[in-house]
This record gives structure tokens, C-alpha cells and sequence, in this order.
């Protein structure tokens, strides 16, 4: 029965109250452990469409007469448009519409620089390009803003400050034996997904809009388009089959679909507005930097007695306050807290989720500041950690709905008792060293979300659900669930997303939200055409219901009996089974959090500032692992993503004029596979008995968390230096071991002039 | 724009000058024409013209540097330069002449600010972001040369033959001036044929960067040991390849706030590097 129900529901670290109508969910858990599909390595089955440049993504989207647009954008941080003439734009060869600022979100008052003010759509994008540098523009340039600390001063915010308090903080200091403050920093880093952000937007008539996109979230799109335009949301088609990135950068509809379909409506053809590298890296988002003042109070055994943390979020000209406090509220058992975050709105691109936003930066000065305390009181980092282990959320003095962290920790051991062999292994100027990081992030996931399972005569099944699989390979875990529950091999299930109009409303694709917010959904939608299936077959062999089952493709009775599925199945000629299911509600009164600890070995030479990550160990414990292959690629990617994040990729500033410097892929520096470390994965791998029929959590985004903090708590083991800030350049490398040098000379290897 | 595939050296001399540009890999100058930042209405691919490949100490201008990074004759230094220049895709296609004709990877420069570089009054990098420029030679501009090879070939004392003369590889270089701001002192339409590379007893190349390939040098140092003495160039250092008169040579230079890092590493890679090719 249909019940509705007031809901917390998370999406990255978000809550909102909503209400939602869940289906019961009385489908009991598997037993822990892999089972025939579930729980066993699958390749990807879009793997070869993707090798062989058979998977169309909406870059390779061509459409009949479909115009290409281009984007004038703000050359300034700051300016205001005072004139604006597009008549010899809208002359020139190719050109079929052109919109300026008074078309949304188009804007004559840019507050960063790569803001959208005007755009074309002509036959070729080349024609489009050559029309916008006929756009006469008289241009005021204004001061930018570029300081986050003096947008805090100013009160220059995003959103209300926010503040969080429990205990007594003074109190909790002033009982400590040891208070240690230090500050951190972290810098912006650019998703650059592979795919940079487009759209192609097609008209039927005046009303019904189809929209390909490359996206994280089909009916996000669909929703802001249908209001943007004002449309019944059911005219509004989005379709995004493959996807090439997005890491939180592809959540919503963006200026270029609106852009696309104000041209397209114009022009009455299809238009595709694409951003080129430079762009992607203007106006597509980012992971905000962040200072972090951050203060800790600790008895002389290490039970932590407060913690403070000031957390300065350099939002840019919008966006949302991300929760770099989240870790100090959460990671630890500690009765006093207090956090405060601003959001400092300021002349640069806004920012975007990027991955664990927050919870990346704050893991890297929490988990740091960790380590200077154990050293500060001789203590063994893991078992520093270990002291303060939460069993429960202080927050809001809630249970955890599983949480199997000590277990990571026990895991850890092994590697982490490698210290002394690895310090042994420093030679020359090599000094080696091994660092750790817990992590605590969300990715719990939620209703609604919805899928179907069609099985036809043939015995094979299709799970039809409009989620997207943005290159995770949900969709492969998807068909593991359903190829499970209805006990039929994987390769006989296809499976049917990333399409508004072909199937049911399903979750974002952020928040490591898509395997548990849409696997618990498929599998009841299995369970559902299992059912029907048996009770068919229970007629067709007349046999009691309860004694029948599906393995294999057969259909068992205990009894004795055993069909083939297609034998029932083969009954419907061209008919179908079809179930359908949805996500049941989380646990009431309980926090869904991942877990996690990474270890990181590293290298440092400490006469030329280079860094090397030779193996990070990653543990992390996200309930049932439905597909190991699959999990075990999140997790290289995560780590590799946090490699450069932690050691060569930063966004640059001048600093006078707000221009962003490093705009091309040789001035930013993502890491190459040269950098990649041996990564190697252990998940825990225990479901977590109150989350939904399946006991999974999301995997996308837990490792990353740890990584940065891990590393430079791995460069400290190996040198003496306190690195605070990212990225650990060679500048900032040697700058912490000149620091070092000089508080404390024979720690560090460094040689005699 | 048009593009121009000549069949003879003389050809191809006739289609150069007059706004009209030589192409070899495109590796450096694509971008630069697609940018805007250099204006050529003909392109003259010299690639069947320029000699190639590597015969004793003469290396022909149009050699790729992944065969030089490969090639058993090359100098030790120029091999590590051109295998840790760049990926293995660019150096497939980029030859071993224009490499040394590449421009500064200064981002202001390279995103068109009206910089002293470019011709203007003022260089926005010493004022601004600087953590990738010159430490030597800074005033008035701080754009580093970003060529591997061009260090390598400059302790190696290399010499230049073009269709007009034959020229040290230092002579190649000159520090720009208020009244001319150009970097090499090639003429227009003057093509690079051969390099002359001399065998040395020992030498090397090492280099910084900001991961561990595909990065432009932060340091890049050469040495080159022969029987008259060492030679030591830098990259990354100078706006053009710069020789470094001994590890004291370092104290002469004149770094801004952002980049006196550079020092640090040089300092260690000039010793690792003499080192090295002292052994």
C-alpha cells in the first residue's frame, strides 16, 4: 500500500524536509556475501560502445538543421554592460537569432569573468564565433572582489552564515591538557569533466521541448526547463544516454540549455550550445577554496574535549554553502563543537558540488590538525582516532544506521604497521613515510525513485528506469540486481535509462545517490515480475506457489520440478510480465553515513619539493557492494581525482583583474596515469541491516574524502613538515620543509649547504 | 588560409615571407594561428624539404624528438630532453627545429594580454602570477623559455645551420628589447635545416615539474661535460634558454615572491646533474 510520509531527504550533504508517498518495502535483505550476480565482479556493459566511439553521447548529437550557438561572455571579473549592439551580428553569414541580456540568464551586469551576456546560433559554429566578434559591446569595467576574508567583512555572503554549537566549548578548552590551533587552506579546483557541459534543444511546435543534455539529473533538467518556460513539465523530453563527467559540475539545466532552447525557439531549428575547454573552465563551476581556522583541545590520552573550527568558503557569485564543518561535526565522539561557515560571495565563477563538496576540504584540515595532535601528544594516529570513535551522531543524538569504521581501522593495521619499513625505505634525499585520514561522508540516498521490469517471452528481461548512468556503471549494477532477483543470468537483461519519456522518475546522480536510491527500486520492480511469474508458472505446473523459485533461467519447485523460464514465459507470445517497484523510505530516526580510512604512502624529496604517492590503500565500508569491479574503478577514480586535487591542480587568479589564468589543460594540471600510485581496494562490504532491501550505499564520492589528508599526513611521517595548504606544489612543499627546518633542524633530511 | 606543400627546398623559400609561415609538426604553431596570436595567411609545410633523421653528429631540423628521445647517437642530455618533454603523441609529431623556436607558456602572454611581450608597456606577470617565470633576466619581462631541448642543445654547444648561415644555438636566442621584442634572432622566411651536435664525454638533462610528465619544466637543468670543460643550461628559468656559469652562477639571479622555489631546485639539480655526469 501506497503511504505517505514526511521525509528528511540528503543530497550531498544537503537536507530538505519533503513529503513523498513510498511503497511498502517488504522485500527481506539478502544474506551478506555475494550471491549468483550480486556481489561478483561484472564487466561494464557499455564498455565496448564506449571503446569502440559506439556509445552517442550529447556531443555526437547531429540533428536535422540544427544550428550551432556561441556565447559572448564577460572578458571582465566585474563590469556592467552600457551598450550593446548585435545588428551586424545578426547580418552576418549564417547568423538565424541572437539574444542579449534581456533573455535569462543572460545578464549586462557580469559578476565574474566568463559570465554569459549575449549568444548566436548560426549553421556552423564557426559562423557563430565569427558573429559574436561582430557584437559591439561597450564594456564598464568594475572593481572585483577577490578576497574571501574581506567579503566575510564586508558580510559580501552567499546565504546566513552557518553556525552550529553543542556543549559548552569554553568549558571543554579550558579542561583540556593540550589545545593546538592551526589554519588550513585549499585551493579551487575545476571539474574538466571530459565532456564539457552542452545541450541541444529541439522544438515541437510552440510547446513540447526536447532537450539532450549532459547530465547528472534527466528530471532536474526537466523540471527547471518546464518552469524556465513555462510549460506542463509532460512537454518537456530529456534524454541524456551517456555521459562523458560531471562530478556535481551536471546537476541542473545550466546557461547553455536555456540558451539553446531561447535560440532554438527563434530560429525554429534545433540548436546545440557546447562549451569549448576555455569555457568549461570560465563557467561551468568548481570546488570553492576554503580557509580554515581550526582549533582542537584534547586531554593528555587523547580524548578530544573541543573542537572549533572557522571554515571561510570562497563561493564565487553564487552557489550554496557547502559544509566544509561537516567532518569536525561528525568524524569524532567529541561533546563540544562549534562551527561556523561563510559563504564569501565574491567576483569568480560560482561554485558547484564537486564531489563530497565540504567534506573533501574540512577531512583535509580536520584529519591533518589529528595528526599534529598525535605528534603534539605522542600518540599513534590510529589510535588517536580510534580513542574518539563515534557510536553514535551527536548531532542530532541519533544511532547510525550501520557503521563499521573500527572495522576499517582494524583493516588499516597491517598497512599502517608498514611505518617503519617504509621510513627505512628513504634513500638520499628520498625521505618515505606513511599517513592516514578517516573519512564520514553521506551517500544514503532516497525516494522517489521509481523502475520498471518488463520480461517478455523470451525470457530475457528489460529493467526500464529514466535514471542516467554518468559513467559509474550504475546501469550494470542495475541489471546484477534485477539478473538476481530473477534468477536469470546478467547478459539476459538489457537495461533502459537516461530518457524522461521512456520510463519513471528516478534519482540525481550526486550525492553517491544512484545504487541506493534506485538499486532498492529495481529490485522490488524484479521481485515484482518474479512474483507474477511464479504465479503463472504455480497455474501453468500446477504447483502451490510457495514451493517455486527462479534460478539459473529455470524455474525450481522444491518438489522436484524444473522449467525453463522461457516455458512460462514463451505462454504470452507477444505479451509481458511487467513489475514495477520503487525505493522504500530510510531508516526514521537514524543517520545513513559511509565510512572510510586510507592509508597513503609517499615519497618526498626534500631537496627539490617533488612528491611522489607510491600506493594508497583505500577501505571504506558502503554496506552491500553489489558489483566489485565496478567499485573498485569509483575508487581509483575517486583517488586519482584527489591526487590532483592534493598535489598540481589549482585554478589561478590574477590577482588584480580576477582573469582566471589557467583556462587550458597545460596551465591546469590534472594528473596524468605517470602520477597514478598501486591503489589498492578493500571494502567492507556488509550490508547495512535498516537501509532499504538491498543494504547499499552510494560509493561515487567516499574516496575522495580521505585522500589529501592521507598525504600529507604520509609527508609529515616522511619529513617533519607540516603542509597546510593545497596543492602540495614544490613551492609549498618546500616552504613547509624549510618551516620544519627551522623549528626543528635534525628532523629533516635536508642536506647541509 | 591556405596551406602550401612545396617539393623543394627553393619552392618553399619562395612561398615563405610575405605573411606565409613554415609548418612542420603544428604542435606549437597550430594553436598559436587558432589563438590569434600569430597571423599567417599561407602555411608552407616544410616537412618533405627540411632534412630529417640523424647521421654522426648532424641532426636534421625536421627530426621528431621521438626519435631523437629513442636514437642511439643522441647525446644523453637531448635524449632525456625530448623523452621528458611534452607526450609521447606531440613528440611523434613535433620536430626537433621548431621546438626550439617555441614560445613562452607565460599564461598572459599565451591568453593575449597586452603585455610588454606582446608589445606593450607592462608584463602582468611580475605584478601578478608568477610561479611558473623566469628567475633570470626578469625585467622587464618574466616569461620563461619553455623548450627541454634548447637547454640540452645549449650545453651541448650545438650549432644551428639555416638556408642563410650556420650559427652557434646560443646565438639563436637574444633577450628581447624595448625596441624589439622577438626571442630568436631568426629572419623571416629563414628556415632551421641541420643541427651540428657535438659528442660530449658525459651529459645529462634533469627536470621539475608539476607532475610527473606532460608538463612544461619548472627547472629543466643540462650539463654537458667535454674535455675543454662542463657547460650547464637551464629551461624554464630565463625568456630563453640560459647557460648557467657554474652552481654560483644561481646567485645571480633575480627571483620574484612567487617563484625564488625555483633556486631550491636548481641548486640540487645542478649538483645532481654535475654529479651525474662526473661519474
Amino acid at each position: 500500500m501506497a503511504r505517505l510520509i514526511r521525509t528528511e531527504k540528503e543530497v550531498e550533504g544537503r537536507y530538505t524536509e519533503q513529503w513523498v508517498v513510498v511503497e511498502e518495502d517488504a522485500l527481506e535483505q539478502w544474506p551478506a556475501g555475494p550471491r549468483e550476480t550480486v556481489g561478483r565482479p561484472a564487466a561494464r556493459r557499455d564498455g565496448f560502445l564506449r571503446a569502440r566511439g559506439e556509445a552517442r553521447y550529447t556531443e555526437d548529437v547531429q540533428l536535422p538543421g540544427m544550428l550551432h550557438a556561441a556565447v559572448l561572455r564577460s572578458p571582465f571579473a566585474r563590469a556592467r554592460v552600457r551598450e550593446l549592439d548585435v545588428r551586424m551580428a545578426e547580418r552576418a553569414p549564417g547568423v538565424r537569432a541572437v539574444v542579449g541580456p534581456d533573455v535569462d540568464p543572460l545578464t549586462d551586469e557580469p559578476a565574474y569573468q566568463g559570465a554569459p551576456v549575449a549568444a548566436v546560433a548560426a549553421d556552423t559554429y564557426a559562423q557563430a564565433r565569427a558573429a559574436l566578434a561582430l557584437v559591439e559591446v561597450e564594456w564598464e569595467e568594475l572593481e572585483p572582489l577577490l578576497d574571501p576574508d574581506e567579503a566575510v567583512r564586508r558580510n559580501q555572503l552567499v546565504s546566513d552564515p552557518g553556525r552550529y554549537e553543542r556543549g559548552d566549548v569554553e568549558h571543554g578548552f579550558a579542561e583540556a591538557d593540550l589545545v593546538l590551533e592551526a589554519e588550513y587552506r585549499t585551493q579551487t579546483v575545476v571539474h574538466n569533466s571530459m565532456e564539457t557541459h552542452q545541450s541541444v534543444c529541439e522544438w515541437t511546435g510552440d510547446d513540447h521541448l526536447t532537450v539532450h543534455i549532459s547530465t547528472q539529473f534527466v528530471w532536474g533538467v526537466r523540471e527547471d526547463v518546464a518552469e524556465h518556460f513555462g510549460l506542463p513539465e509532460d512537454n518537456v523530453r530529456v534524454v541524456c544516454e551517456f555521459m562523458g563527467g560531471g562530478f556535481g559540475s551536471k546537476n541542473g539545466p545550466d546557461a547553455q540549455t536555456y540558451i539553446a532552447a531561447e535560440l532554438a525557439r527563434r530560429a525554429g531549428r534545433p540548436v546545440k550550445c557546447r562549451l569549448t575547454r576555455r569555457e568549461e573552465n570560465l563557467d561551468a563551476g568548481n570546488r570553492n577554496a576554503t580557509i580554515q581556522r581550526l582549533r582542537v583541545g584534547a586531554r593528555s590520552d587523547g580524548t578530544l574535549t573541543a573542537l572549533e573550527g572557522e571554515f571561510v568558503n570562497a563561493n564565487g557569485w553564487g552557489g550554496w554553502l557547502a559544509s566544509t564543518g561537516g567532518p569536525m561535526r561528525l568524524l569524532y565522539a567529541c561533546d563540544n563543537v562549534r562551527t561556523v561557515e561563510y559563504g564569501a560571495k565574491l567576483n569568480t565563477t560560482p561554485m558547484k558540488a564537486f564531489r563530497a563538496p565540504g567534506f573533501v576540504e574540512g577531512t583535509f584540515g580536520l584529519e591533518c590538525l589529528m595528526d599534529e595532535l598525535a605528534a603534539k601528544l605522542d600518540l599513534d594516529p590510529l589510535e588517536l582516532r580510534r580513542r574518539n570513535y563515534a557510536d553514535h551522531d551527536a548531532m542530532d543524538e541519533r544511532p547510525f544506521s550501520s557503521k563499521n569504521l573500527l572495522e576499517c581501522y582494524r583493516r588499516a593495521g597491517p598497512h599502517w604497521e608498514r611505518r617503519a619499513e617504509v621510513r627505512a625505505g628513504s634513500d638520499g634525499p628520498w625521505k618515505r613515510g606513511v599517513g592516514l585520514a578517516s573519512q564520514v561522508w553521506y551517500g544514503g540516498g532516497g525516494p522517489p525513485s521509481y523502475a520498471w521490469v518488463r520480461v517478455g517471452a523470451d525470457g530475457r528481461a528489460t529493467v526500464v528506469t529514466a535514471m542516467q548512468d554518468i559513467g559509474t556503471g550504475s546501469a550494470t549494477a542495475m541489471a546484477q540486481i534485477a539478473a538476481e532477483e530473477l534468477g536469470i543470468p546478467i547478459d539476459r537483461v538489457e537495461v533502459s535509462l537516461g530518457d524522461t519519456a521512456r520510463g519513471p522518475y528516478a534519482s540525481i546522480s550526486a550525492g553517491s545517490s544512484t545504487i541506493p536510491s534506485m538499486g532498492p527500486a529495481v529490485r522490488s520492480a524484479a521481485a515484482d515480475a518474479a512474483r507474477q511469474i511464479l504465479e503463472i508458472a504455480a497455474q501453468r505446473y500446477d504447483r502451490e506457489q510457495r514451493l517455486l523459485s527462479l534460478k539459473d533461467g529455470r524455474i525450481l519447485s522444491s518438489d522436484g520440478g524444473s522449467w525453463p523460464l522461457e516455458e512460462v514465459t514463451g505462454l504470452l507470445e507477444s505479451g509481458q510480465i511487467l513489475g514495477k517497484g520503487s525505493r522504500g523510505p530510510n531508516p526514521t530516526g537514524m543517520r545513513v553515513l559511509t565510512f572510510g580510512v586510507q592509508v597513503a604512502e609517499v615519497a618526498v624529496d626534500v631537496e627539490t619539493g617533488e612528491v611522489r604517492v607510491e600506493k594508497i590503500v583505500a577501505i571504506h565500508d558502503v554496506g552491500r557492494v553489489i558489483n566489485p569491479l565496478g567499485a573498485s574503478s569509483q575508487v581509483e577514480g575517486g583517488i586519482i581525482q584527489g591526487l590532483g586535487h592534493t598535489l598540481s591542480e589549482q585554478r589561478l587568479l590574477d590577482p588584480h583583474s580576477g582573469r582566471n589564468l589557467t583556462v587550458t589543460l597545460d596551465a591546469y594540471k590534472l594528473p596524468t596515469i605517470a602520477d597514478v600510485p598501486v591503489i589498492v581496494t578493500d571494502l567492507v562490504d556488509e550490508p547495512d541491516e535498516h537501509l532499504t532491501n538491498l543494504g547499499s550505499k552510494g560509493l561515487g564520492e567516499p574516496p575522495i574524502v580521505p585522500t589529501a589528508a592521507a598525504i600529507a599526513n604520509a609527508i609529515r611521517d616522511a619529513t617533519g613538515a607540516d603542509v597546510r595548504s593545497l596543492p602540495i606544489s614544490r613551492e609549498e612543499m618546500l616552504r613547509a620543509l624549510r618551516e620544519a627546518g627551522e623549528r626543528t633542524p635534525e628532523r629533516v633530511g635536508a642536506p647541509s649547504a | 588560409m591556405e596551406l602550401l606543400r612545396p617539393d623543394s627546398l627553393e619552392a618553399a623559400q619562395q612561398a615563405l615571407g610575405n605573411g606565409s609561415l613554415p609548418l612542420a609538426g603544428g604542435t606549437e604553431l597550430v594553436p598559436l594561428v587558432r589563438d590569434r596570436i600569430v597571423h599567417a595567411t599561407t602555411l608552407v609545410d616544410v616537412r618533405g624539404v627540411v632534412p630529417k633523421g640523424v647521421d654522426g653528429t648532424t641532426v636534421g631540423a625536421g627530426t621528431t624528438l621521438g626519435e631523437l628521445e629513442v636514437h642511439p647517437q643522441i647525446p644523453h642530455a637531448l635524449r632525456e630532453a625530448c623523452r621528458l618533454a611534452a607526450s609521447p603523441q606531440l613528440r611523434a609529431m613535433g620536430s626537433i627545429g621548431g621546438n626550439l623556436l617555441q614560445a613562452t607558456r607565460c599564461w598572459y602572454w599565451r591568453l593575449k594580454s597586452p603585455c610588454w611581450l606582446h608589445g606593450g608597456d607592462r608584463c602582468f606577470a611580475r605584478e601578478g602570477v608568477h610561479r611558473e617565470h623566469a628567475v633570470f633576466a626578469n625585467e622587464p619581462c618574466a616569461s620563461a623559455h619553455p623548450s627541454d631541448p634548447a637547454a640540452a642543445l645549449l650545453a651541448l654547444g650545438a650549432t644551428v645551420r639555416t638556408d642563410r648561415r650556420e650559427l652557434p644555438l646560443a646565438d639563436l636566442y637574444r633577450l628581447p628589447t624595448e625596441a624589439d621584442r622577438a626571442t630568436t634572432t631568426l629572419e623571416r622566411g629563414e628556415l632551421i635545416l641541420e643541427l651540428e651536435v657535438p659528442a660530449p664525454e658525459a651529459s645529462t638533462y634533469l627536470k621539475a615539474m608539476d607532475r610527473q610528465r606532460f608538463s612544461f619544466a619548472l627547472v629543466g637543468v643540462a650539463a654537458a661535460r667535454f674535455a675543454d670543460g662542463v657547460r650547464i643550461a637551464l629551461a624554464g628559468m630565463a625568456p630563453i634558454p640560459w647557460l648557467l656559469d657554474g652552481e654560483a652562477g644561481l646567485d645571480s639571479a633575480t627571483p620574484l615572491p612567487q617563484n625564488a622555489y625555483k633556486l631550491d631546485i636548481a641548486r640540487a639539480l645542478v649538483r645532481r646533474s654535475l654529479a651525474e655526469i662526473d661519474r
